[in-house]
């Protein structure tokens, strides 16, 4: 679980969203207020279909899933089971 | 005659009509000339100086559309504003455009400007002043190669050129539901809203959030029983790849327009698998010239995975392979009037009439015009332009950059620009990149920032671009 919140914050955090400081962004604050779109949410599912080896369903891809890091690290997590 | 005038028609003949849609809102034809008719006359009645843009700042809905039709029925030019884009890049538009006045909500803070508030506009029928085809309707701002960005300036002729050649293409009627996705700024929201209202069809606005949900939009697209929409490949690419398409055919959707960027020949090919009755069309061209040449989709092309042709000209445009570099030449009714810039109109045709595009085309063994890239440096990143200049010019406003170079870099899932910085001890990427974020918008932020201890030069010292490509790349 903290391997794999710790690797979505880092692809995220690097390549998605812009914040100041990476460390102190915490795990409950607003992806897409933070400047998450359709596109880095496309690439963000890229990434976690291919580092963890899931297939993530259509159905469940909605932005609650992706709101924040809790979120989006329970619905990966949810997958690898 | 004017733009407005097929839409008038619509509005005599069917003015109980279904004409806007948005969320559990629905306006006929009447109504929205009403509301447009409001905003009008609120504007005639400011006296603002002549000759400069009305704002909007609206998002993508029924507001917006009626606050477009009623500056245009004043006798003005629209200027949208991209509102997801930093405030002091929507400002620095304001000034350099010489808006006169704003259409939005609550007023902004610091504003100088006259402010229409939408919600407090009375209806009141619509009279649209005279116009003449030449006089500009809309003014979009894309990313400028000079490090600002710049207005593509867009005559009545011109939208009209493009928008009754898009009707005729896919056949649009009364009977038809249009899902408009685009924002105001994008030129493909001049399908949406001028080709749409001028065929007497409905427009259904796609609710907030549907673009990060593909399955979400097919049920949307479903239930609405949308017969025809106009998108970026990047989303179509999502769309298709995550929207649960197998389980979900869309019999109604008649139609379906992509432009912007090339669509990948095997996502493509995914799309039309799913879609197997919807007619779909690659159009091409720069703001500059809107729609110049299009392809219908041969689908029993699809199955090698050469880049799919742009196809052959459009709107009446004519196009020349120049031969010094095989650049795309444009001439035509759909051509902008020009850049604008400080509030004023620059013509942008060379001196033998044409537009310069910048892109480089051949043609094909079966005619058709393909596309191979750009002569400058510019890049299309999902259907925006990014000039990599303007991002230079951003990050070396910043005391605490020394140099830098912006390039493209592309992987599977397309092109993002990524920087090269040199920069003064002591400071953290993190730094550049929160104050970037202050003035360029989410899609022109380099996807990678790298510090080097100086940038790789040529021999005549411009700095080497396919060195700092490989090295961000890497």
């Amino acid at each position: 679980m903290t391997d794999i919140r710790a690797k979505l914050r880092g692809f995220v955090l690097e390549e998605l969203v812009y914040c100041e400081d990476p460390d102190t962004f915490s795990d409950d604050e607003d992806l897409l207020e933070a400047g998450l779109d359709s596109l880095g949410i496309m690439r963000l599912i890229m990434f976690a279909e291919r580092e963890f080896g899931i297939t993530l369903p259509d159905t469940e891809i909605e932005p609650d899933m992706v709101r924040n890091f809790n979120a989006l690290t329970g619905w990966i997590e949810s997958h690898r089971q | 005659m004017q733009l407005l005038e097929d839409f008038l028609a619509n509005l005599s003949s069917h003015p109980r009509s279904c004409c806007l849609v948005e969320g559990g809102l629905r306006l006929s034809y009447r109504e929205v000339a009403e509301k447009a008719g409001g905003v009008a006359r609120q504007l005639l009645t400011l006296t603002l100086p002549e000759g400069y843009p009305v704002a909007v700042a609206l998002p993508r809905g029924i507001d917006a559309t009626c606050a477009v039709l009623g500056i245009l029925a004043s006798g003005r030019c629209y200027l949208p504003l991209d509102l997801k884009a930093p405030r002091l890049r929507q400002r620095w538009i304001l000034e350099d455009s010489r808006a006169v006045a704003v259409i939005g909500h609550a007023p902004w803070n610091d504003l100088t400007l006259p402010w229409i508030t939408i919600d407090t506009i009375s209806p009141t029928p619509l009279e649209p002043l005279p116009l003449e085809m030449e006089n500009l309707a809309a003014i979009l701002y894309t990313s400028g190669s000079t490090g600002t960005p710049k207005g593509v300036a867009l005559s009545h002729r011109a939208i009209h050129a493009f928008s009754d050649w898009a009707k005729e293409l896919v056949s649009l009627g009364p009977e038809d539901r249009i899902a408009a996705i685009a924002p105001l700024h994008f030129d493909l929201s001049t399908f949406d809203l001028f080709s749409s209202l001028s065929s007497g069809a409905s427009i259904h606005f796609l609710p907030e959030g549907l673009t990060i949900a593909p399955s979400h939009l097919t049920a949307w697209l479903s239930d609405t029983a949308i017969t025809g929409f106009y998108s970026v490949p990047s989303l179509l690419s999502f769309w298709s790849w995550k929207g649960n398409l197998s389980a979900s055919p869309l019999p109604d959707l008649r139609f379906l327009l992509f432009a912007g960027e090339t669509f990948p020949t095997a996502r493509l090919r995914q799309l039309a698998g799913y879609l197997p009755h919807t007619r779909l069309y690659n159009l091409y061209g720069p703001t500059e010239t809107n729609v110049c040449c299009h392809w219908p989709v041969e689908r029993e092309t699809l199955d090698s995975d050469h880049p799919i042709p742009i196809g052959y000209p459009a709107c009446g445009d004519r196009l020349y392979i120049a031969p010094r570099h095989n650049e795309l030449w444009v001439q035509g009714p759909t051509l902008a009037s020009g850049y604008w810039q400080q509030g004023q109109l620059h013509p942008f045709l060379n001196e033998e009439g044409w537009y310069q595009t910048g892109d480089r085309v051949g043609r094909n063994d079966q005619g058709e015009y393909v596309y191979r890239g750009r002569l400058d440096r510019m890049l299309k990143v999902s259907g925006h332009r990014v000039e990599p200049a303007e991002i230079e010019a951003a990050l070396l406003s910043l005391p605490q950059v020394i140099e830098c170079a912006v390039v493209g870099i592309e992987d599977w899932e397309g092109i993002r620009p990524a920087a090269a910085v040199v920069m003064q001890q002591d400071e953290a990427i993190p730094t550049i990149r929160a104050l970037l974020k202050r003035t360029l918008p989410t899609y022109m932020l380099p996807s990678t920032i790298r510090r080097l201890d100086s940038l790789p030069r040529l021999s005549n010292g411009k700095p080497d671009l396919v060195s700092i490509q490989a090295i961000l790349t890497r």
